[in-house]
């Protein structure tokens, strides 16, 4: 039940192709040539500035809420200054690569090459992590037995603290880091600061100026008005703090964009939207201003959210499939103290999804004991609707999974999502929460071909063996991963983002120095599915049934099973022995030891910035790529082929028990030592959730999941069917959203290799 | 008893045969043909269902064929078969798990330990455990011992049963039930015996019994096209009803999900090429009980 000028900006924005805008590289490029032996903080500070001063600015037709990253809608912009290599490899791919495609005109690509590559050349990030990395790191990385991600762009994975956004405004904001830098004039981060704070002030001035200009030169009166609307409260937040809901909206939204700029990353997330925004929504309604208006500005903000689509590298795009921004919220929740912080705003939130039914803001719901059943409701009434939103995270094991990792409980209570599923406190957390993935059974593969001509090996070893190896891989991914981190530090500081993270400020520091009050580094232990199956079917076919000698089987395995024998035991192996999903002690043990094990290892690392590693374990799309690497394996699996989906979701079609045997197999894994996050996809068909009865019993199914405590659930409600029809005809189904892993995309934007998936994924209908 | 299912052992596609073993099971256990997890049909809130094995009638439209004999039973799934060079005739042995042992012996303690893995969403949800079948009058001793157990740990139980049994037995187990699901056919007593095999008489003393002896009994009737349809029989049902002070009638809708299964067990399966009753049919169905002052849940 969208407004005419809703149902307009979101048809506006897929009109036109995506395009890539190389202003923002030119500007900041042009910039940096001008700031030799300034310091990094500063340099980088005042080619932000430089872009936020010339950037070709727009309003758009029929738009409440101006802010627009590009003057094209959906455009992706570049950050040679991170890595300009992958940018100039992939320059004439961007139209026709599988996953997300990009149009790039020749003249730019022309000047991409010309102008921006030759500049940054020897000049970027990515040669100081290439130089820094040794050789074994860079073994394990091209093996994939790891990876270590944002090499390439910026960290993000990261919520501002919108409270000191919203609450204070820009002009005290400045006012206070100008007595900071006078008093502390050695101090680069507070000058940057300054320089940054003062530039998104005459950026929004722009806006001011423009809306007033476009004002003036339109014949339709009510747009007019509008126009001026915009102008006036530019003007007003510039300086003074937010006091109604459309204010907040705006400057909001201006932050973003203008953070977009600095950072150009992934995931500078929303947090507690439905917390931070209350005292504003409140405020308009004891105003008196109509609720349906108000509902037209949020519906208006989450079509803005989908405007900012991040360019990746095909590499990546493999990984991160659909575009994900990573404008992640959470709803509902506790408060400081412990109370259920379900509001009106939590609800409205939904229904404004329900209404426009857009991929971003990646919407989540916030599980606990004391949620209140209206809002059960709405939830298990959205997840019906078969687009993924919202996801679901449990406070019951969040929470006390913080404090195990020294975080104060009422900070813990205000837990949010990065990105995906990654957890993190808003605005008091830098936690390269994506910083790298390690592929558990590849590891498994080594030790497996390693042992190959040792005819006295026993199951048990072979065991060891993989516990040692995980140990020594796990320290070279953090060792990796720390120079990244050193990376981003010297080459992309973010101080504008920092002025927003506790205590940045206070400890005079930016986030990449160490400057946030919560210091960590996520990485993801991924493949526990097929390694349990792996392990399970091993043990009995190889040592206990003696079907084979280990050296034999490990031959069938290096010849992807190939002729009538191998088929045979592929068969055995996949049918004929005990699957992780299947609520099966044995099995389940293997992987739930091996993810304990792994944990263990991640959480004795630090960080330059002095905090510790976190495990997860979730893949987003990654089970593919990290499938691409490994041989076949002992669950019956072909050289090649995909992991299981999710991170902690069975391998495909092998959770023949329906899914409360899944949750059940999932709770015996230690989900409370996996703080950075995790991520279960369960697929349910529509008819399992008919009626209100279909609703009461997935709202119960949720309760059970929360006391199983489980961490993360999503769900795709859609029949496969539907899927194969749009996978035929992709006009039809041109706004088809499902979700891919921890957010959610439209279908028809995903390659063949992930629509396929998806539909492959076990249909629960019993 | 279909002659099929008398057939030796053999390794013809889509024939099913009984197992090399006693044709009784031993009192201490159940003969179980399968443990549905997440069902959501079969009672209050999200259960557990077991289904027992061996069933006295013939329902020609029986969606679980394979719940008739109390024997056990190898059959081959064609699906599944990859049609190795030499057929090992052994389920243990068969790679695919193609062929399979219908119907597994099972003691209270193991049926319990089956039961109790979804524990957590009984609770949450107000389910908990219906035992189905086949009939499982058939097996009543040991559903009773099961029955005791689970209500002395505070389980929410069910049985689904057509009432066509021992009526002492009947009684007893539902005294230990919360709810009991009883089905009712064909009102013709003399077509119901010719075409199901069932005493309807007696279905209809030991109905009018539980009721009396206070056990919460929910009417649910079959929508067979051409058999329990009729605007006359569901009439004969909701008259017989009438005498009694119930609250809740289900409606089941013929369905063709057990379809292959007929083909799978080399059974005939009569109704291949009956459709399924259209919506408006359902309606009309529903708008005659609700008329009765019931509430009326399609599907359970």
């Amino acid at each position: 039940m969208s407004t005419p000028r809703i149902e307009r900006l979101k048809a506006a924005l897929f009109e036109a192709k995506r395009e890539i805008s190389l202003e923002r590289a030119l500007l900041y490029t042009e910039s940096h040539k001008q700031t030799e032996g300034e310091h990094t903080l500063v340099r980088r500070a005042l080619a932000t500035a430089h872009i936020l001063d010339n950037v070709e600015i727009s309003i758009r037709p029929d738009e409440l809420i101006a802010g627009n990253r590009t003057v094209k809608p959906r455009a992706g912009i570049m950050s040679p200054e991170m890595d300009p290599y992958w940018l100039d490899k992939e320059l004439d791919t961007f139209e026709t690569r599988p996953q997300d495609k990009f149009f790039i005109s020749e003249d730019d690509k022309k000047i991409y090459r010309e102008q921006l590559l030759p500049y940054w050349s020897k000049r970027s990030m990515k040669d100081f992590i290439n130089a820094q990395f040794p050789e074994e790191i860079k073994e394990a990385t091209r093996h994939k037995i790891f990876s270590v991600n944002q090499t390439d762009k910026g960290q993000g994975h990261i919520i501002i603290d919108f409270d000191r956004l919203l609450g204070n405004g820009l002009g005290t904001l400045l006012d206070e880091l100008k007595v900071l830098s006078a008093k502390n004039s050695e101090n680069d981060f507070y000058k940057a600061v300054v320089i940054l704070l003062e530039a998104s002030i005459r950026h929004i001035r722009r806006y001011e100026a423009l809306a007033r200009k476009m004002a003036d030169d339109c014949d339709d009166k009510a747009r007019a008005e509008e126009l001026l609307k915009i102008a006036s409260i530019s003007a007003k937040i510039v300086t003074e703090k937010p006091e109604d809901f459309y204010e907040a909206v705006q400057l909001f939204w201006f932050m973003n964009v203008i953070l977009q700029y600095e950072s150009n990353a992934s995931s500078l997330s929303l947090g507690r939207f439905d917390q931070y925004m209350l005292p504003f929504y409140r405020a308009s309604l004891a105003n008196g201003e109509d609720p349906a208006l108000l509902k037209e500005y949020l519906e208006s903000l989450w079509i803005k959210t989908n405007d900012v689509v991040l360019l990746r590298s095909t590499g990546s795009a493999k990984f991160f499939a659909g575009f994900p921004t990573g404008y992640t919220i959470l709803l509902g929740g506790l408060t400081e103290t412990g109370r259920s912080a379900v509001n009106e705003l939590s609800l409205l939130c939904l229904d404004a999804y329900q209404s426009i039914r857009l991929p971003q803001p990646n919407l989540g719901v916030r599980v606990n004991e004391l949620i209140d059943r209206e809002f059960l409701r709405k939830t298990t009434e959205t997840i019906r609707m078969g687009t993924g939103i919202p996801q679901i995270f449990n406070d019951e094991v969040v929470v006390p999974a913080f404090l195990n990792r020294g975080v104060s409980l009422e900070d813990a209570r205000d837990y949010s999502v990065v990105g995906c599923v990654e957890l993190s406190i808003p605005g008091k957390t830098y936690g390269l929460h994506d910083i790298a993935m390690f592929n558990l059974l590849k590891v498994m593969e080594l030790v497996l071909d390693r042992n190959k001509d040792n005819a006295e090996i026993t199951f048990e070893q072979l065991l060891e063996e993989i516990r040692q190896d995980i140990r020594h891989y796990v320290k070279l991914m953090a060792e990796g991963s720390n120079i990244c981190d050193i990376g981003h530090r010297d080459w992309a500081p973010v101080p504008l983002l920092s002025s927003f993270i506790s205590d940045c400020i206070e400890n005079g520091k930016d986030i990449t120095y160490g400057g946030a009050r919560y210091n960590f580094s996520g990485v993801q232990g991924i493949g526990i599915a097929n390694l349990s199956d792996s392990l399970a079917a091993l043990k009995q076919f190889v040592f206990e049934e003696k079907r084979a000698t280990f050296k034999e089987f490990i031959d069938v395995l290096e010849s992807n099973f190939d002729g009538e024998r191998g088929e045979q035991i592929r068969a055995r192996l996949m049918n004929r022995y005990d699957k992780y999903g299947n609520d099966i002690d044995g099995v389940d043990t293997y992987g739930a030891d091996i993810l304990r094990f792994y944990c263990k290892e991640v959480e004795q690392y630090t960080n330059p910035r002095g905090g510790v590693f976190t495990p997860g374990s979730y893949t987003v799309s990654a089970h593919v790529p990290l499938g691409a690497v490994v041989g076949a394996t002992p669950d019956g699996r072909l050289k090649g082929e995909q992991l299981a989906d999710g991170g902690l979701s069975p391998m495909l079609g092998k959770d023949h028990k329906g899914p409360t045997a899944v949750l059940k197999s999932v709770s015996k894994l230690d989900n409370y030592l996996l703080s950075n996050g995790s991520l279960l996809n369960v697929k349910f068909t529509p008819s399992t959730l008919e009626g209100e009865q279909g609703l009461t019993k997935l709202g119960d199914f949720l309760r059970a999941f929360m006391k199983l405590k489980l961490q993360h659930i999503q769900f795709n409600v859609l029949n496969a069917e539907t899927l194969r029809d749009a996978q035929k005809r992709p006009e039809d189904f041109a706004g088809l959203v499902v979700r891919v892993a921890g957010y959610s995309a439209f279908f028809v934007e995903l390659s063949k290799e992930i629509q396929d998936d998806i539909i492959r994924r076990t249909a629960h209908e019993l | 008893m279909t002659s099929s299912e008398e057939r030796p052992m053999s390794c013809n596609p889509n024939r099913c045969h009984d197992a090399a073993v006693e044709g009784t099971p031993p009192p201490s256990t159940g003969r179980v043909f399968n443990i549905q997890r997440y069902s959501l049909n079969d009672g209050e809130g999200i259960r557990t269902v077991v289904f027992f094995k061996g069933c006295p009638l013939r329902c020609p439209w029986c969606s679980n064929p394979e719940s008739r004999s109390s024997k056990q039973q190898i059959i081959r799934r064609e699906a599944k078969c990859r049609h190795c060079a030499v057929c090992s005739n052994d389920v243990n042995e068969c790679p695919t798990g193609a062929l399979e042992l219908v119907g597994t012996d099972m003691t209270l303690d193991e049926l319990m330990a089956e039961i109790e893995r979804d524990e957590v969403f009984y609770r949450s949800s107000g389910g908990g455990v219906t035992l189905s079948g086949g009939e499982v009058l058939t097996q009543a001793p040991f559903a009773l011992e099961l029955l005791k157990r689970l209500k002395r740990l505070g389980y929410n139980t069910a049985i689904e049963t057509t009432g066509h049994g021992n009526t002492t037995l009947l009684l007893e187990l539902g005294q230990f039930c919360d709810e009991v699901l009883y089905d009712f056919k064909i009102m013709d007593s003399k077509v119901a015996k010719d075409v199901v095999g069932i005493n309807l008489q007696r279905c209809l003393d030991n109905f009018r019994q539980l009721v009396d002896q206070g056990t919460h009994v929910v009417p649910r009737i079959p929508l067979i096209p051409g058999y329990t349809m009729s605007f006359e029989n569901i009439d004969a049902i909701l008259d017989f009803l009438s005498a009694f002070d119930l609250q809740e009638v289900h409606l089941l809708p013929f369905h063709q999900f057990g379809a292959n299964k007929y083909e799978i067990f080399g059974m005939d399966y009569e109704f291949k090429d009956v459709p399924v009753p259209t919506d408006t049919e359902i309606e009309a169905i529903r708008r005659r009980v609700e008329a009765r002052g019931y509430t009326v849940n399609i599907g359970g």
